[in-house]
């Protein structure tokens, strides 16, 4: 029992770490979803500077455009997990070697991996070049944290799903809009808060009970769906 | 009386209106070769895709037993080693870090790949991306053997191959039956002759 | 008997519209007699509500069972569900409109509504996106099943954001309505009759699609002895 377990994990690992050398020696995600945010913030910016950044507009625009930003770059960029592997034929040869669990687990974490390393980049940029004063750091993070997963784990959920459809692009948009809307808009009211100072309030444990769900219903479906 | 065998009966599948299998059924015990043939369209690679468990039959029931014991569906996706045209691998990664990953899938030690690498030759360190559509074939084989399968699917299975590989893959394909435990499912092999041929399986077309 | 009861339903549905507008008193604190609406929408939208529920179980149950009549009984069940929400919608924007002066006033319960039909709507698109009927029925059925951790979303945490967001929305009034027992009559009466069309319709699709679906695999038949 106990080395299934380890072996589930070294699975899951293993496609972790095939996804991330792929990517590093490839950086097609990274170069679309760097691209994708970096030109969103350049107009953001740019398109706020005339109207100044009072502390009102901090605290109620400024986290918006930050997840906006985040949300497209993801939706540009995520979905390849699955859709590379059904577009270059290699799905094939992991339907019949991998168990469906540990796959989706590894594709899970090389999807947060993906968004926690954008959102490194992406929200110290930002916070410059809006002059975003953030009087919670610590909260700011945890948003950064909660939702950042959130808005993974829902996009590698409904990519798993479309990746065996046609029209895959669009289709993504239109399923993964209702899906990602509640961790979003529960993360921008935890990023509103952490920028004014206010507490965290029930949005932090609403958004991490967002997360525990949709992962835990991601684990049980996607063997269901995987194969037929 | 073989502890492995291969069973399928009334196995049929349709695609929208087209009926592409329709009550295909056979039967292949260990140290045998069923072979299957048709025309072009007659449904060969999606009953090796059934037989695979990659894609459901509309009807009909297929039983692998292994060592006596029958598999589920998902353990005989996990348990079978396929040869197919469609079988891609990772163009970023090496030959070695492909079989390497999927070793590991398999929790398959690395020697055997390293092993079956020598025995078709392939250099391990060229990238999947690189490879010459013969080669890429050596490497179908490498990647079906793994991790020592008892039903060995073969769908094309020497295409785009030139003598030597050829030549190496028969050589595996005769280790494979040798022992009296291995089973093969062989479609369209062109003219090339397959060893051990228990049964034919003709689906017209 | 299969007459008989239409006929009765019939006749059910006739007398719900006279008790709606003869029977019922009308409700204190609305002007006119709009709160007959009342009697019209909420039982819509709870039906809208049964079928959504319909629609998981049968997901559920084909994802185990994996019996075609399941997800086509999901599928009849979202289509259906997804007509009553948009009557429902309807009738509660022209109850808007007369009690607050606008058809659409971004009330909790208003964009609850939308976001479900936005999702069932992409339950619909993803099913026009598959052609085979194994891998639709088995993709679609994970999508609805998702709706599971996302309706409550909808309708308990984004009303809680939105409403904050805009305080100065008007007040809703449709909170707890003191009702008297006979407007609770033609209250039950009506959604009794809503779920008796509902399944009923339910019914006679999922049995038309199970024809069609009979008819396509017979005339497949037919059709691969012609080519040999």
């Amino acid at each position: 029992m106990w080395r299934r377990a380890s072996t589930w994990a070294a699975e899951a690992a293993a496609v972790f770490a095939k996804d991330w050398r792929c990517e590093l020696r490839t950086r097609y995600a990274l170069n679309t979803l760097a691209l994708f945010a970096f030109t969103t913030m350049v107009v953001v910016s740019v398109s706020l500077g005339p109207l100044g950044t009072s502390a009102d507009l901090g605290v109620s625009v400024l986290p918006v455009l930050l997840w906006l930003i985040l949300l497209f770059a993801a939706a540009a960029g995520l979905p390849r997990a699955f859709v590379e592997e059904e577009e270059t034929h290699t799905a094939t040869a992991l339907r019949l070697a991998a168990t469906p669990s540990a796959l989706y687990c590894g594709k899970l974490a090389y999807g947060v991996t993906l968004i926690l390393a954008l959102e490194l980049l992406v929200a110290p940029v930002y916070a410059a070049m809006v002059t975003l004063s953030i009087h919670s750091p610590g909260l700011f993070v945890a948003a950064l944290a909660a939702g950042g997963f959130g808005i993974a784990a829902g996009s590698t959920l409904v990519a798993a799903i479309i990746s065996q459809a046609q029209g895959r692009s669009t289709l993504f948009s239109v399923l993964a809009f209702p899906v990602l809307l509640p961790p979003l808009l529960l993360v921008v009211e935890l990023t509103r808060n952490a920028v004014a100072g206010h507490p965290a309030g029930v949005a932090l444990s609403q958004l991490l009970l967002y997360d525990g769900a949709i992962t835990i219903f991601g684990l049980m479906l996607f063997p269901l769906i995987w194969n037929p | 009386m073989s502890l492995n065998r291969l069973r399928f009966s009334g196995v049929r599948r349709r695609f929208g209106r087209l009926a592409v299998l329709d009550g295909a059924a056979g039967e292949v015990a260990g140290g045998e070769a069923l072979l299957v043939t048709g025309r072009n369209g007659s449904g060969k690679s999606t009953l090796l895709r059934c037989l695979a468990g990659l894609v459901a039959p509309n009807a009909g029931t297929i039983e692998l037993e292994e060592d006596g014991r029958r598999l589920g569906a998902a353990e005989r996706r996990l348990r079978v080693g396929m040869v197919a045209p469609d079988l891609a691998f990772y163009e970023p990664l090496t030959v070695a870090e492909n079989l390497a990953f999927f070793a590991k899938l398999r929790r398959v030690g690395p020697h055997r790949a390293t092993e079956l690498l020598a025995r078709v030759g392939l250099p391990p360190d060229r990238l999947a991306g690189a490879l010459s559509s013969g080669m890429r074939q050596r490497l179908r084989w490498v990647w079906a053997l793994l991790h020592r399968p008892r039903l060995l699917l073969l769908d094309e299975p020497f295409q785009n191959l030139d003598a030597a590989g050829e030549a190496a893959v028969r050589s595996l394909l005769d280790d494979h039956l040798a022992d009296g435990r291995g089973l093969a499912v062989v479609a369209n092999p062109s003219s090339l002759e397959v060893p051990r041929v228990a049964a034919r399986l003709d689906l017209g077309g | 008997m299969k007459t008989l009861l239409a006929w009765l339903l019939w006749l059910w549905v006739a007398v719900v519209l006279w008790a709606a507008f003869f029977y019922a008193p009308l409700a204190a604190g609305f002007i006119g007699q709009s709160s007959r609406i009342l009697f019209f929408h909420v039982p819509l939208s709870w039906t809208a509500f049964v079928a959504f529920i319909g629609a998981a179980v049968w997901s559920g149950l084909y994802l185990v069972r994996r019996q075609p009549d399941d997800d086509r009984a999901a599928a009849v069940a979202v289509e259906l569900g997804f007509v009553f929400c948009v009557l429902a919608t309807v009738t509660g924007a022209l109850w808007a409109r007369i009690m607050w002066g606008a058809y659409w006033n971004w009330d909790p319960r208003q964009i609850s509504i939308i976001l479900v039909l936005i999702f069932y709507g992409a339950y619909l698109a993803l099913r026009g996106a598959i052609e085979d009927d194994e891998k639709r029925a088995r993709l679609a059925a994970a999508y609805a099943l998702i709706g599971i951790v996302v309706t409550p979303f909808f309708f308990f945490i984004v009303p809680r954001i939105t409403f904050s967001l805009h305080p100065d929305s008007v007040i809703n009034s449709r909170g707890k309505i003191e009702m008297e027992s006979r407007m609770v009559q033609v209250l039950l009466a009506s959604f009794v009759g809503d779920a008796a069309l509902f399944f009923w319709m339910h019914n006679l699709r999922r049995r038309i699609l199970a024809l069609r679906d009979r008819r396509a695999e017979g005339e497949s038949a037919v059709e691969s002895k012609s080519w040999s």
